[in-house]
């Protein structure tokens, strides 16, 4: 049996005083899905950050195996460059060759059009799949994703939606933190909720629908976590 | 015995040890002032250099402290380094400006000018802006653990500068000499000069063990009440 | 995977960088405006009949170069607090030295741009004589701006996570000019009056270990801040 792709064991993770992350033990398998619902506050970012090696554990451990990329909120790249100069300087430092990967990618989420426009201009939507890009670029074995479709159309939503199952099917881990259980509810094979920074259960969906995850969350809610 | 005891303990011992500091202080400058003879070309404005030069060993105690501290913390992530460093600033802080005062008040009687641009004096007001500087930092920083880090950074880079700071004053003054008006080399110091200076620099040591203890203690006891305003790990 | 080496991550960072900047180009116009300022003010303050062109001449020089610089030294990390770059630049595997030393370089050139136009002009406006000793002074020129870029980067890194950062970093920053400052001036007038070799190394060797210890302390350093 393989290793798992994420393995965190006890993982705390304090802001000051407050801790943000509470004994978070969990594993993640190549090719699997996982997703992290939970309130706001719940810790879900932080959880991604940790895995994401952007903050250290304060207790416990993580173990990730491979390359990580990530896309949040926060787009990671600079307004007064164009996509392609984007993509391109993250290629480097990973140490990528220009071998046409950048063109490739643009094209692949529907953004060849706008490639040398500063995206200092881009909509939501652009950004996130630029994001997205830029996160493949080195063919990461685990990737993470924070609210991956809020403020996206249907058209976006839907390259995103392909991204997801594409890096399903190349054996990455994902974990995807999200509000929207409508769309990603069959994407995932199991489901981690997070309560007040403790993570409450993490189960299979087994055919669930979004409205039956929102039960389950309500249920452990309630417990208190 | 909880973490606020145990502070509160410590702040307890640190008064008592303050309160012989500025017994020992109050002590060691009577003697020198009524006691030690007059130094025959200065007259007795010679005698502030009892206070000023104990304040200068601890100030010197101070800041080094506070990088050594701050080394530690990098190297060993211990809070504990980090609120010593903080509170061996702030104390260092306070003796410099005692030695900021007391030097040109030694000047003027006789040299006729508050400020000459000594080779020491100078030196002290520029370690002195420094580690201003890095309180100021703290002060500007929330987050404790980000707080704790880049102090340590800074207080790492001061205490290398110091001497960087030490040289190049010195050099500049080599050029440009102009009155010494602190001479304060043991050489050629009579044990009737010297004794009350020992004491008093024992004694500002031992009141910046007092100071810092209490200080420690203070930072200690905050740092307790901000941890349970936020709940704990549960 | 593939990595990538140190050199390759500086030379990228500081390109970005710089590319940024020529885009914007808001800090290089301040400093650039903020250098002719300072240089034609102190020409000004100054009463003629007291004071020759030579004596003021090298401070006016430095504050120029010290002050117009300080202007700059923050763009190099507030670029990476708009949309987060500084995570996206750690979730790739480019070392803390490799993203450190492209910040350095980046701040050089710009510095670099701002001392060579100002020094132009200050020839210029205080009349003074030094194209034969162009090349030492240069020299110096160089020693003392990678050192304060240095130190100045370190703690820019640190200061454009507070509120007041642009009033924060010459707080912090200026202590730590003395050495290399103070040493420049002094090597500067040596220089402009054609002093002898050996009247320079002692302030030479002051500047050159400042660099080397300061350079050396501030890249162990970075990792500290950069990890949280």
């Amino acid at each position: 049996m393989t290793a798992p792709a994420i393995r965190t064991r006890d993982l705390s993770r304090r802001f000051g005083h407050r801790w943000v992350l509470k004994n978070v033990s969990m594993e993640v398998e190549p090719g699997e899905a996982v997703l992290l619902v939970g309130g706001n506050g719940a810790g879900k970012t932080t959880l991604l950050r940790v895995m994401a090696g952007l903050l250290k554990p304060n207790r416990g451990s993580i173990e990730c195996s491979g390359s990580v990329g990530m896309v949040a909120h926060h787009t990671m790249m600079y307004d007064a460059l164009t996509a392609a100069e984007n993509l391109a300087f993250f290629g480097r430092l990973h140490g990528l060759p220009s071998d046409g990967r950048v063109d490739r990618l643009i094209e692949l989420l529907g953004l060849a059009e706008f490639a040398r426009e500063r995206i200092a201009t881009f909509s939501r939507g652009m950004l996130q799949r630029l994001a997205i890009a830029r996160s493949l670029m080195h063919e990461p074995d685990v990737m993470l994703f924070d609210e991956p479709l809020t403020g996206l159309d249907d058209a976006a939503a839907r390259i995103v939606l392909g991204v997801i199952a594409e890096l399903e099917s190349r054996r990455a881990a994902l974990v995807i933190a999200t509000h929207q259980l409508v769309e990603l509810v069959g994407v995932a094979a199991r489901v981690g909720f997070m309560v007040q920074g403790r993570l409450a259960a993490i189960e299979p969906i087994a055919g669930r629908d979004a409205g039956g995850v929102v039960t389950r969350y309500r249920e452990l809610a309630a417990d208190g976590g | 015995m909880t973490r606020r005891e145990r502070a509160l303990r410590t702040a307890r011992r640190g008064m008592i040890v303050t309160a012989i500091g500025l017994a020992g202080l109050a002590a060691a400058y009577l003697w020198g002032s009524i006691f030690a003879p007059i130094e025959r070309t200065q007259g007795p404005a010679q005698k502030i250099f009892y206070v000023h030069v104990s304040a200068a060993w601890s100030t010197l105690l101070a800041f080094g402290l506070t990088g050594l501290l701050s080394l530690g913390y990098l190297i060993l992530r211990d809070r504990k380094f980090d609120l010593l460093a903080a509170a061996s600033a702030e104390v260092g802080v306070a003796f410099a400006m005692v030695m900021l005062t007391t030097g040109p008040l030694w000047g003027k009687p006789i040299w006729g000018t508050f400020w000459t641009w000594d080779a020491r004096l100078t030196s002290t007001l520029f370690t002195f802006l420094l580690f201003v500087g890095y309180l100021v930092l703290r002060g500007a920083l929330t987050d404790f653990d980000v707080r704790a880090r880049f102090s340590a950074v800074l207080g790492v880079m001061a205490l290398v500068l110091v001497p960087f700071i030490h040289v190049t004053v010195l050099w500049f003054r080599t050029l440009h000499p102009e009155p010494v008006v602190l001479n304060t080399e043991g050489a050629g110091l009579p044990w009737s000069m010297l004794s009350p200076l020992l004491a008093a620099v024992a004694a500002c040591t031992t009141l910046y063990i007092g100071f810092v203890t209490q200080r420690y203690a203070l930072a200690v006891l905050r740092d307790v009440r901000e941890e349970e305003a936020a709940g704990g790990l549960s | 995977m593939a990595g990538s080496s140190v050199a390759s991550v500086a030379f990228a960072v500081a390109a970005k960088d710089l590319r940024v900047e020529w885009r914007t180009k808001t800090a290089f116009i301040s400093s650039m405006v903020f250098a002719v300022l300072v240089l034609a003010v102190l020409y000004f303050a100054r009463d003629k009949t007291a004071v020759g062109d030579f004596s003021i001449a090298p401070g006016a020089l430095w504050v120029t170069f010290t002050f117009a610089g300080m202007l700059g030294l923050n763009r190099a990390f507030l670029i990476e607090r708009e949309n987060r770059a500084l995570d996206g630049l750690r979730l790739t595997p480019a070392s803390p030295t490799g993203i450190f030393l492209g910040k350095i370089f980046g701040n050089l050139v710009f510095l670099g741009v701002v001392e060579l136009v100002s020094l132009p002009l200050f020839i210029l406006f205080y009349d003074v004589p030094i194209w034969r000793q162009l090349p030492v002074l240069l020299l110096v020129v160089a020693l003392a701006t990678v050192g304060y870029v240095a130190v100045g980067t370190l703690l820019s890194a640190m200061v454009v996570r507070t509120r007041f950062s642009e009033v924060m970093l010459p707080v912090l920053l200026l202590p730590f000019l003395v050495p290399p400052i103070v040493s420049a001036v002094q090597l500067t007038w040596r220089i402009m009056a054609l002093r002898p070799l050996s009247e320079l190394t002692g302030w030479l060797s002051l500047l050159a270990s400042f660099d080397i210890i300061f350079f050396t302390l501030s890249l162990f350093l970075f990792e500290a801040i950069l990890i949280e």
